[in-house]
């Protein structure tokens, strides 16, 4: 009788748990079939490996984009978590599986950078193919509503004076803020009290209670407080100004020095092994660029603030490029990193002009 | 009118109610699976709610958080597990509870109580949000800093038998939080060139290992011995005078988890464990000593994780800060179906704002409902032989641990756990100092660094534990908690009453 009961409860939970372990290994046995046919690709379902945290950009972008790439692609995508050691965890664990398709990174554009920082051996460039770099967003430079810097100038003027007095919160090595912060203070000859904090969230806190003097936010998820009167962006890293924060002025206005970085900020992409065959990226490729063309979701990208690319093949590998060597050399020439990118063959961004 | 009308939308729209009370149910198992995280099945639901309209799906959503929450604390109390880091606390008199054979009333008197809390929450959520608010983010790293010594004091009051003990355990605890990345300057700690280890030691494998695993390979030690079969005494429904004589306390640490829920640094897992602490200490005469399963420490942790959901809820709708790992995927929500979570909010989408307030009362009252209904299920848990509890229960700390991550390094940390836990016990440590250190440790070490980093001088860093009126209160309850540990204070106290009698 009791048994009879507690066999009920197990009933009720034994679904639970296996949706709960659904994300588990598929990674196939698939390779007795040696290399000849494609054609069926995908035979059983791809894990989708998102690098970064459970709400972060990256996660809604990738959760969003599945189900309409399921469609695309007549399969299902599972997607799971795997984050930690700024996203090299899930990096190093696609690479590590089969280069059959059936394992897809979701990733940010930490990667660019785990060579230089010394956080891992894998990178982009070298043991991926991108499937898709879904859509760029930008930078903005802000300080509280209450604070007396009312222009970049200003701001830069007195931490040149004050060297380390203002603080600037970022978000760890080769975050936004901390690549950005490099950037000024390389091309400006300014110098920042760098505090990190764990992601936009913790530092729009921060600055919010006037524990940080300034920080750089994506524009999206600054947007909110510019427009409420809590914050004041005082530019926006990009070349023109942007629909978003029209009173923010681009940061080429009052330092035209910094063209030659730009477009630069943060980007979300898919990735494949590098090893994977080429039907199997073409299926992925065209999958993802239909599947990106939904409407809905181009308003779920604008809606965070981030702009579509929808690029792939050749165009992505030099959009990686520019952004690796923009970041790279920025944080080795404000002292930031040990490593030299020339050891990995990263170029210098003016060579390339 | 306007305010009244949307509050009750979530009553009134059959729709809404059904699927608030299915996420409740869905969440109470959810959360008694130690392993499957509230934040995980609430991240699963985001992408399957993604042509949903946004009420239902919000709606669901609050109904698995307000569940899942309140679910951890049913593995605590029946098998010593907790399902969830917020019901750590719970376990400390609520598995002694159930080995007296009275899980039945712990079950119904926790339940009775997260619903108390739950509902405070609410209230302030209601009536105070833009307050708390401002309070929230005037809390500064260095208070942070404070809130976590605060809580690393607790190990005076888990530590039974040995203090010494207590003591190793928590700084081992310590040491294990800190291995990984460092999230500040970037460096590698105790990795070994290893990425598994980059990765850090997930705090969860910890408890079940030390509390679920452990608990197993201990067991087994009696196996065979004719034990008496606990018992299950039939008062499973609290008299009356319980919910008048508990009221005060639980309305105390409500407030407390509000407070703690609203901080975006720190979560239910902490107000749980700081509720824990005031009960044990404002309790004059528990019916039963601390530890032994008294009722004062199973409703303190429940009332406080409870109520600290709607305080995480305030600055996530005030200011569009998660105000945990949930409210941080509830702002990926609000952003997927076109709205910016932020400061304005409020203004621009103000139904918003009390249709979540409903639906937060709402899964409180399906809480109170489910969570009583199932209290003659889960309770007779208790009373499945050991033969077959224990290999069901070990099975579910390794799908637990594996579920995690998707990754087996996980279940070869718990398992490791399990058979460190078992020798701390045979020798008389006590594990939760352990898991205590491994929560607070890290905030500790982050807290601290930023606070000094902000400061940028030994001078102004010091001072500012005098200047700011938050820090300033903290540090005095820090020096006083300390203070009042010691004999000189008994000693004092014991005059003071002397001569307070005399007259």
């Amino acid at each position: 009788m009791k048994l009879k009961k507690f066999g009920y409860t197990l009933c009720v939970l034994t679904p639970l748990l296996l949706t709960a372990c659904g994300g588990g290994d598929s990674s196939g046995s698939d390779n007795t079939s040696g290399e000849e046919d494609y054609s069926n690709y995908p035979e059983q379902d791809i894990n989708g490996v998102i690098q970064w945290g459970e709400g972060g950009a990256t996660d809604n972008i990738s959760r969003t984009v599945a189900p309409l790439v399921e469609d695309e692609l007549g399969g299902s995508l599972v997607m799971e978590n795997r984050e930690g050691a700024s996203g090299a965890t899930g990096a190093q664990y696609v690479y590590d599986q089969p280069a059959d398709g059936y394992t897809l990174l979701f990733g940010a554009e930490n990667p660019n950078l785990y060579q230089v920082l010394g956080i891992s051996e894998r990178d982009y460039l070298s043991d991926f193919k991108p499937v898709s770099i879904i859509g760029q967003s930008y930078a903005g430079i802000v300080v509280s509503a209450d604070s007396e810097y009312d222009s970049l100038e200003d701001l830069i003027n007195y931490s040149s004076e004050n060297p380390g007095e203002l603080t600037m919160g970022t978000s760890g090595e080769g975050g936004l803020p901390h690549v950005a912060s490099s950037m000024l203070q390389a091309e400006l000859d300014t110098e920042f009290n760098q505090v990190p904090y764990n992601g936009d969230g913790p530092l729009a806190t921060a600055l919010l209670g006037g524990e940080i003097d300034a920080t750089v936010l994506a524009v999206s998820a600054a947007q909110e407080y510019v427009e409420s009167g809590d914050f004041k962006m005082l530019a926006v890293i990009n070349d023109e100004s942007l629909d978003a924060v029209p009173e923010a002025p681009p940061i080429t206005e009052p330092y035209p020095e910094f063209e030659k970085y730009l477009p630069w900020g943060p980007f979300q992409g898919v990735f494949a092994h590098k090893d994977t065959p080429e039907p199997i990226m073409d299926k992925l490729t065209t999958s993802f660029e239909a599947a990106q063309e939904d409407e809905e979701f181009q308003e779920t990208l604008d809606n965070l603030g981030v702009e579509p690319m929808n690029i792939h093949g050749e165009e992505a590998i030099e959009f990686l490029e520019q952004n690796q060597s923009t970041s790279t050399w920025m944080l080795h020439d404000t002292g930031e990193t040990e490593v030299s990118p020339e050891e990995f063959d990263i170029p210098r961004v003016e060579e390339e002009e | 009118m306007d305010i009244l009308q949307q509050l009750l939308i979530p009553f009134t729209d059959l729709n809404l109610l059904f699927l608030v009370a299915a996420g409740t149910l869905a969440g109470i198992f959810i959360g008694a699976i130690p392993g499957l995280s509230v934040t995980m099945a609430v991240a699963l639901l985001l992408s399957l709610t993604y042509s949903w309209e946004m009420l239902p799906a919000l709606a669901l959503m609050l109904g698995v958080y307000y569940g899942g929450v309140f679910g951890g604390s049913r593995a605590a109390i029946l098998v010593n597990m907790p399902g969830s880091p917020s019901s750590v606390a719970t376990s400390f008199d609520g598995f002694p509870l159930s080995q007296k054979g009275e899980a039945g009333l712990a079950l119904t008197l926790t339940t009775i109580f997260s619903f108390v809390g739950g509902i405070i929450g609410v209230a302030v959520l209601a009536t105070a949000a833009p307050i708390v608010a401002s309070f929230a983010i005037e809390f500064t790293q260095r208070d942070y800093f404070l809130l976590a010594m605060l809580g690393l004091l607790l190990i005076g009051s888990l530590s039974q038998g040995s203090m010494a003990k207590g003591i190793f355990a928590a700084g081992a605890g310590i040491i294990l939080g800190l291995v990984g990345m460092d999230s500040i300057g970037g460096g590698s700690r105790f990795t070994f060139g290893s990425l598994q280890l980059m990765n850090g030691i997930d705090f969860i494998t910890a408890i079940l290992g030390l509390f679920g695993m452990s608990e197993i390979l201990y067991q087994l030690k009696s196996l065979n011995e004719k034990g008496e079969r606990t018992s299950l005494k039939k008062m499973a429904i609290p008299p009356l005078r319980f919910i008048f004589k508990f009221l005060p306390l639980s309305l105390r640490v409500s407030i407390m988890g509000v407070l703690i829920g609203a901080l975006p640094g720190a979560g239910g897992e902490i107000a749980s464990l700081i509720a824990y602490d005031h009960a044990k200490r404002t309790t004059k005469k528990p019916d039963r000593p601390f530890g032994e399963g008294a009722y004062e420490g199973v409703i303190a942790p429940e009332a406080g994780n409870n109520s600290a959901i709607g305080g995480a809820l305030i600055p996530l709708l005030t200011l569009g800060i998660p105000g945990d790992a949930v409210t941080a995927i509830f702002i990926g929500a609000l952003f997927i179906h076109g709205l910016q979570p932020g400061p304005m909010l409020m203004e621009q989408s103000g139904d918003l704002f009390w249709m979540m307030v409903g639906s937060s009362v709402l899964a409180n009252v399906f809480l109170l409902i489910f969570g009583l209904l199932v209290v003659t299920i889960f309770m007779r848990v208790v009373t499945i032989p050991k033969q077959i509890l224990l290999p069901i229960i070990a099975v579910i700390t390794v799908i637990g641990a594996y579920a995690l991550n998707n990754s087996m390094t996980d279940v070869y940390w718990m398992l490791g756990f399990g058979i460190v836990g078992f020798f701390m016990k045979v020798h008389h440590f006590s594990v939760a100092p352990l898991v205590l250190g491994m929560i607070l440790g890290p905030l500790i070490d982050t807290s601290f660094r930023r606070a000094y980093m902000t400061a940028n001088d030994p001078g102004v860093f010091l001072a500012g534990f005098i200047n700011s009126p938050i820090s300033l209160i903290l540090t005095l309850a820090f020096v006083f908690t300390l203070f009042s540990q010691t004999k000189t204070y008994q000693h004092l106290k014991n005059n003071i009453t002397k001569k307070v009698k005399k007259q």
